[in-house]
């Protein structure tokens, strides 16, 4: 799971949060520290159809 | 006389969010407990390293403010996180054998003073994160 900045008591706002060992993600997120990064919500490429290949006799 | 002294400014950081700015005063202490040893046929008590109770002690002021003391602390309480402390703010980022930089963790929060006011006062509050691995990093 991946986390932003979005206070600069933490970092650059906007960044990636990498927390180190024995941070306490729960407190920083119920505290407006960083949030959760949510995926792009523009829907993935579909995959591009194959044509039907013509049947042969 | 002491041939190097150095300003007490430090930089403070709790669960990596930045006190620095509420900080007054701050002790990071390593403790290794003592366990006796002494057997028959010594003269004096003699003891020998038990486990390591590590203890880091500060002096906030209080703001209940977005992302300031109470922020950081209050979902802290009861739980295990990292503090960080140098002699100086650039030592939280990039310690150096003059700027080591001291992390306790997996520290213990017991308790934090919600509202500690006095008439005409700053209200400050005093913590202690106890136990930990304390490690001190210098480069």
């Amino acid at each position: 799971m991946k986390y932003t900045i979005i206070s600069e008591k933490i970092g650059t706002v906007g960044e990636e949060f990498v927390p180190g060992a024995g941070t306490n993600i729960e407190a920083l997120l119920t505290h407006g520290f960083i949030k959760v990064e949510t995926p792009s919500d523009s829907p993935a490429p579909k995959s591009a159809k194959n044509k039907a290949q013509p049947k042969k006799d | 006389m002491a041939t190097s002294t150095y300003l007490s400014n430090p930089g403070v950081e709790v669960n990596s969010v930045s006190l620095t700015d509420q900080c007054t005063s701050c002790t990071v202490t390593s403790t290794i407990e003592s366990l006796e040893s002494t057997a028959f046929g010594s003269t004096s008590r003699v003891y020998t390293g038990g486990l390591a109770n590590n203890e880091i002690t500060m002096d906030l002021y209080m703001s209940y403010a977005a992302t300031e003391t109470y922020a950081t602390l209050a979902a802290l309480v009861g739980t295990t996180t990292t503090v960080k402390v140098s002699n100086t703010v650039a030592g939280l980022t990039t310690a150096s054998a003059t700027e080591p930089r001291f992390e306790l963790v997996g520290c213990y929060l017991e308790s934090l003073p919600v509202i500690n006011a006095t008439m005409g006062e700053l209200s400050t509050i005093s913590i202690t994160f106890t136990g930990g691995v304390l490690t001190t990093v210098v480069a």
